[in-house]
Formats: C-alpha cells, structure tokens, sequence
C-alpha cells in the first residue's frame, strides 16, 4: 500500500533520516518506535508532503490502482489520495466545535450525503464525541481530543491512517481505550502506519514494526519478534538482561 | 436625550461603521498569515478612486459602483499578496510588517505619481445628501446607506465565516495552518480568500470616506487605515467580532472626544484614539475579545 525506498530528509543543514526503506501493507499495523529525536515524526511529515526528501521514493499503491508518486506533491493533495495524517499532540482545532472539526476532516469530500452518514458512524465508534458534537473542540480532556483528532483523520476516508505519538500525555485507562480503537480499526480492514514512544503498546498491537535509531532503521521485523529481541528489550522496553 | 449629544451618537455610529468594515480585513488577514498589514488602508483608498471613476467621470448607477469597488478592492488584495507577501511566507513576522509598510508607501506614490496629490471633489448624486426631512437630528440617504451597507456587508461576512465550507476552512487555517493542511485545505487558496474578502470591504469603506467626506486624495488612507489597525486590536487582533465592535467603539469614543469636550481640544483626537489603544492593551492585553497566546497553542 504504501512503500518509503531510500529515503533521506534534511531539515536545515542536518540529515534527519538516513535511506529509510519501509512498508505497509493494506490491512497492517505497522509501528514505527524509537527514542526522542530518532526521526519519527519527521518520517510522517515527509509522508504527508509537509517535508521534501532529498532522496529516495514515496509511493502509495491503493489495491488494484495504479501506483502514485507522493513525492512531490502538497499536503492537501496526497489527503485526497488517501493518507490521513493524525498529527502529535492531537492538534484539534480549538476554536471550531467537536462537529466542525470532523466535517473539516471530510473537507475534500464532495459527497455530502456519505459524509453524513460517517459522521453518524464516528459519532457510533466514539459516543462520547456524538455527545459533545456542539462544543468547542479546546474544551474537551486529552483524551477526547485524541479520539476527535482520528475520528477527523477517518472522516476522509483514508486507505491508509498515519497515527503519531496517539499515546502522547494521557491517562493509562485512556492509553487502554485508544489501543482498542486502533485493534479495531485494523479489524474493520483499516491500514495503519504507528509511530509511538510507548513501544510497549506499539509491539502489543501491531503486526510488523521498525526501530529507529538516529535516523536509520535500525531493527525490523514481526513485533512478536521484537518484542523478545534483547537489543530491543533494553533500549525500548526498559528490560534489563538478567531480567528477561 | 439631549439633541446634540444624539447627532453625536450617530455621527460616531457612521463612522464606526466605517472603522469596522475596514478592521475586519486586517484582523483577518492577521488571524490567517499572522501579518500586519499596514497597506490595508491604502486598498481603501483605491476603493475611494474606483468610486470616483465610476461616479464622476462615468455617470455608473451606485449598484454598479459598489460592485466595481467590491471587485476592485478583492483585486488589489489578491495583487498585494501574490506580489509582496506570498514570497515572504514563513519568514519572521517582522519582515511582513515591514513588507507591508513598503507597500503602503510604494501605493501611495504610485498614486500621487499617476494621478498628483491634488485631492479631488468625490460628488455623488445631490439626492444621496440631501437632509432627510422630519428628524430633529441632520441625517442624509448617505448616512444610512453608509450604516445599513456595512450591517448587511457584515452580517453576509459573517454568514460566510459561519456556515460555508470556505469559511470553515479559513477558520481552521486560522486556528492551525499545517493541520489544516494536513485536512486538505489548500492553504494557498485560503489565504488569498482572506485577501480579498479583507481588501473588498477595505474598497467599500474607502467608497465611504470618500462619499461621506466629499474629497479624495491618494494619501487619504493612510490615517483611517491606522486607525482601523487600532480598532482591531482594541477588539482582539484575529477575532472578526472584535474587530467590528473595536470599530464602532473607536468610531463613537472618537467623536464623543471631539463632541463632547471644549472645541480646543478637538485636535488632539488622533492622540486620544491612540491613547485608548494603550489604555486598552495595558487592562486587556489580547484586545476585548482576542484570545490569549496560551489558549492558541
């Protein structure tokens, strides 16, 4: 679905990421973990078109589609492919209502009557948000704006969902709810591209993943795998050796 | 009501009227690109020579002339950021701000070199000043024209920002410009909608000074611009609401000043507008309505 080869990001005079390979399949969660400052964030941005690479290629293959080329094109053009971006720190818009900010997920959407019906279907996935339709979005808890900021992503109907940092600040019962959000997402036939400090949530629900490690890919495989590799456990999982 | 005290509440809701319909641009423009735009008031003052050259040079009925206005202002808006600001994205504010003073002065002398600082006798139909008979105050068909045109230009702004797609999304773009882009917002097209909505009412409020004063000049937008700058930050720079009710308050403080206190103070009018700016900021730091920079993050 989504294939990054060689990939190289500079922001400035310094070389953020270092010939990233790396790919999502449909229907995969695929986690991408790592220190702070190993180049996550700056992996998505390039995805979404808000950085340029350098070097290497972006493509998306939607199944049986023709591929296309994301490199060189604008933020709001590789959305109406259908590559939603979840941005970190949630980011709603603050001053637009719960309700606003799903419709302006929906912004390049044309069919008024579907977006309608999704809204109802995100107002379904998360009640909580159907409950507060008419409020502004600044005055919901941090955990009510992570669900508003992936229900705006699907309100666009992605065939792929980039997720960062979903984990980010909120309570551990929080942290509990948006994993089952994304499970169930993945279960709906949902692709999913996860970047998360938390690697021990990230390795729990996701099929394949990537360490990185100073703008390299450092390991990548089965989480099931990483989740035992010992290089792994200690740098991410906070596991000593004689423990594991 | 004391009579006099009552033709000073309307003078200052006219000129209010006035101040409000050209703040709004600045605030907008402000809250989409975080610029300064210190040419505003001269896209008025084109505004003010559109009407002239429609009015008295082609005889247009005054549909037609606010329609010309409203076009030509959007124009000028549209020129000025493809021009001068679009370069000039993601650099420091300040060398927007400076940009912009450039601008200012480059429209301007543009202005006097086309067309020479001689002001000129901006005449509209005598019907429109005729005193409107009955009403113990000195009303004319301009004033209310002036009055109930920039209530429906505001209450359609308003119905834009509110309720349309565009204006969702310039709100968005206002609230976070990158997620928006990340939601499909074509920044671009946004930011020069906020252009021309801003620069089209800045034409009409220039129509207005020129109509309501009688004469034109291309320096003439110097001084209401700035004063529309203080209107919208007294009402909290970025808030369209604030910066309407920054310009009706300004407009009824200035002449209340001017109407109210011994005719020898009435010079220093310009000083008491821009002492009220400091008197509001130092008590309300982000204007009336504005919101605070932590509540923006």
């Amino acid at each position: 679905m989504l294939d990054l080869r060689g990939v190289a990001v500079w922001r400035g005079r310094t070389q953020v990421l270092h010939d990233i390979d790396l790919s999502v399949g449909a229907g995969e969660l695929v986690a991408l973990i790592g220190a702070n400052g190993a180049g996550k964030t700056t992996a998505l941005w390039t995805i979404s078109g808000l950085l340029r690479p350098r070097a290497g290629s972006i493509t998306l293959t939607p199944p049986s589609e023709a591929p296309v080329d994301l490199r060189r094109l604008k933020p709001d053009r590789i959305v109406g492919l259908g590559v939603a971006h979840c941005p970190e720190g949630r980011q709603v818009f603050r001053s637009l209502t719960v309700r606003e900010n799903l419709l302006i997920g929906a912004h390049r959407r044309r069919d008024a009557a579907a977006v309608t019906a999704d809204l109802d279907a995100i107002f379904d996935r998360f009640p909580i948000l159907g409950e507060r339709r008419g409020l502004w979005a600044g005055d919901l808890s941090g955990g009510e704006q992570m669900m508003l900021a992936i229900g705006r992503a699907l309100m666009s109907r992605p065939r792929v969902l980039l997720l960062d940092e979903p984990s980010l600040g909120l309570a551990p019962q929080m942290v509990d709810a948006i994993a089952d959000v994304l499970v169930g997402l993945v279960g709906d036939g949902m692709t999913v591209l996860l970047v998360e400090q938390n690697a021990r949530l990230a390795l729990d629900i996701a099929g394949r993943a990537y360490v990185l490690e100073t703008g390299r890919v450092a390991v990548s495989g089965l989480a099931a795998d990483l989740r035992e590799d010992d290089a792994v456990r200690r740098a991410y999982l906070g596991v000593g050796r004689q423990a594991g | 009501m004391d009579i006099y005290i009552l033709q000073q509440l309307v003078n200052g809701l006219i000129l209010g009227s006035m101040y409000a319909l050209t703040a709004i641009g600045f605030s907008m423009i402000y809250g989409i690109v975080r610029l300064i735009n210190f040419a505003h008031g001269d896209i008025a003052m084109i505004g003010a020579f559109v009407s002239f050259a429609a009015v008295s040079l082609a005889g247009a009925p005054l549909v037609v002339v606010l329609a010309s206005v409203l076009v030509a202002g959007a124009m000028m808006g549209l020129l000025v950021e493809q021009v001068a600001f679009r370069p000039l994205r993601g650099a420091p504010q300040v060398n927007g701000f400076i940009t912009s003073l450039a601008v200012s002065i480059m429209i301007q002398n543009l202005g006097i070199l086309l067309l020479t600082a001689e002001p000129r006798s901006l005449s509209f139909p005598g019907y429109l000043s005729r005193r409107i008979p009955g009403l113990a105050i000195n009303i004319d068909l301009l004033d209310v024209i002036i009055v109930a045109l920039s209530l429906v230009l505001m209450a359609a702004l308003m119905t834009v920002v509110n309720r349309t797609r565009l204006g969702m999304a310039m709100r968005a773009t206002a609230d976070n410009g990158v997620v928006a882009s990340l939601m499909g917002i074509n920044i671009n097209r946004t930011i020069m909608a906020a252009f021309a909505i801003g620069s089209a009412l800045a034409g009409v409020a220039g129509l207005m000074f020129g109509a309501r004063y009688g004469q034109i000049d291309p320096m003439m937008g110097f001084l209401p611009g700035l004063k529309a700058f203080v209107a919208a930050v007294i009402g909290g720079v970025g808030s369209i609401p604030g910066a309407m009710l920054g310009g009706y308050l300004l407009g009824f403080g200035e002449v209340l000043f001017v109407g109210l206190l011994p005719p020898e103070y009435a010079s220093f009018r310009d000083a008491f507008v821009f002492g009220l700016l400091i008197v509001i900021l130092l008590v309300m730091p982000n204007g009336l309505l504005g919101r605070s920079a932590e509540e923006r993050a």
